[in-house]
């Protein structure tokens, strides 16, 4: 293996790559909780209307510019944020929103007598909707939410643009200074060993949802 | 807050639009192209076209698109293909909804009934005759609604591509901000900007999704 190959996977590996993670746990656990939140509120006629504004809003900006308005606007209405946190609000909106119209198709597919059911036995809505809706919802939200989950990890790197140095800021970095230090800035082997990287975290998880949605669904 | 200064501004702003419409508009057209086409070699199991294609689909389905762009814009070079901002633009965005397209026509034209075809081939058509007559038009709009999602993707996805320095919406706004120090207003004015484009082409897709509904 040629010289140049050990120090750059030891950054993008070492610096690189558990950033990475960090960010994607961090958005993923956040657009999931966040999400399922909002969409099951989406069923509640009291509040739809500025869910359902959130929902269309964070769905349909690019998610760049979501991350952009956090990062460089947010700062003139006193809240500043480092890149990190920035990239993981960003990608969180992103994320919930679409978990939440996700939530909200799972959650109308539960047939009228469970709500009926839970309510003769005297839960309220919360409560109805925490022991008896969401866990029977859950089954056919699973597999949209393991793709949506796919994607969430991979748009981790629109980090990159703002500096947060994840495996493909860790990537592009390195090709940087080999540029510097050799003839060659190896971009070809570094941005496809990234790719490499992508796919080996994201196929498994494409392919349980495809696995998922054939048994559960 | 200052407003005016974005109407200083709207002649650049309203170039850069200019550009992130034109890359949507060659890229969404490429990917149902490579889509319809793709999704046919998937759907009729074509030897050797089929394989490449579900290899092509897995592997941009499965990996970012921001790392897409800057493998075809700083990788090839090294192979002696060198793009200018404008090709690696477009091509990044149509190979990436190329895919998506391929995965939604290949769904399309599965879920044409076996025996629809069969009558094609009782009539004496041809299996391309068959394609255009038959599974086209019924599976086609059976995928509409899928593409055309994956189409508003592709515009959005376009804002990724200042990331190669390509002057788009998005780049032209932070290159504004740049020397201005107003991110604010800029970057609410590009939101609305997406937003109006986004909601307009959805609402769209409502409306031919309606148009074209195959009748029960």
């Amino acid at each position: 293996m040629p010289d140049w190959v050990g120090p750059v996977a030891r950054y993008v590996l070492e610096t690189g790559l558990p950033e990475t993670l960090r960010l994607a746990v961090t958005a993923v656990a956040a657009s999931t909780l966040v999400g399922i939140a909002l969409g099951t509120l989406l069923t509640l006629r009291l509040v739809r209307v500025p869910v359902r504004l959130y929902v269309e809003v964070w769905r349909g900006l690019p998610i760049l510019v979501t991350v952009f308005l956090v990062y460089f606007a947010l700062p003139s209405l006193g809240l500043r944020f480092g890149a990190f946190t920035a990239a993981a609000i960003g990608l969180t909106l992103w994320g919930s929103a679409q978990v939440a119209e996700e939530t909200r198709g799972a959650v109308q597919s539960i047939p009228r007598e469970q709500h009926d059911a839970a309510s003769a036995l005297g839960f309220s809505w919360v409560g109805r909707h925490r022991r008896v809706i969401l866990p029977q919802a859950f089954r056919r939200l699973l597999p949209p939410l393991v793709s949506l989950q796919a994607n969430v990890i991979q748009n981790t790197t629109i980090a990159a643009v703002i500096g947060v140095a994840e495996t493909l800021e860790a990537g592009n970095r390195q090709t940087e200074r080999l540029l510097f230090s050799s003839s060659s800035s190896h971009s070809l082997e570094i941005f496809g060993g990234v790719m490499a990287l992508f796919f080996v975290i994201s196929f498994p998880l494409t392919r349980l949802a495809a696995h998922l949605e054939r048994r559960l669904v | 807050m200052n407003w005016g200064f974005v109407w200083e501004h709207a002649p650049e702003l309203a170039r850069g639009l200019g550009r992130t419409l034109e890359v949507a508009a060659i890229g969404i057209a490429g990917a149902w192209a490579v889509g319809v086409l793709l999704g046919a070699a998937r759907a009729h199991r074509v030897p050797i076209v089929s394989q490449a294609a579900a290899v092509y689909v897995e592997v941009i389905r499965n990996t970012p698109i921001l790392v897409q762009i800057f493998f075809l814009f700083y990788g090839l070079p090294q192979l002696g293909i060198v793009l200018s901002p404008f090709t690696a633009a477009w091509l990044s965005v149509l190979v990436w909804g190329g895919a998506f397209s391929t995965e939604n026509f290949r769904a399309g034209f599965e879920a044409v009934p076996l025996r629809y075809r069969e009558a094609g081939y009782a009539l004496g058509f041809g299996r391309v005759r068959t394609f255009l007559s038959v599974t086209l038009p019924i599976g086609g709009r059976i995928a509409l609604p899928s593409t055309i999602n994956t189409s508003v993707s592709v515009l959005k996805n376009t804002s990724l591509l200042t990331a190669i320095g390509f002057a788009e919406l998005t780049n032209v706004a932070r290159s504004i901000s740049a020397v201005t120090f107003r991110d604010t207003e800029m970057l609410v004015v590009v939101a609305l900007a997406y937003l109006a484009l986004v909601w307009t082409l959805s609402g769209a897709i409502r409306l031919v999704e309606a148009r074209l509904r195959i009748p029960a």
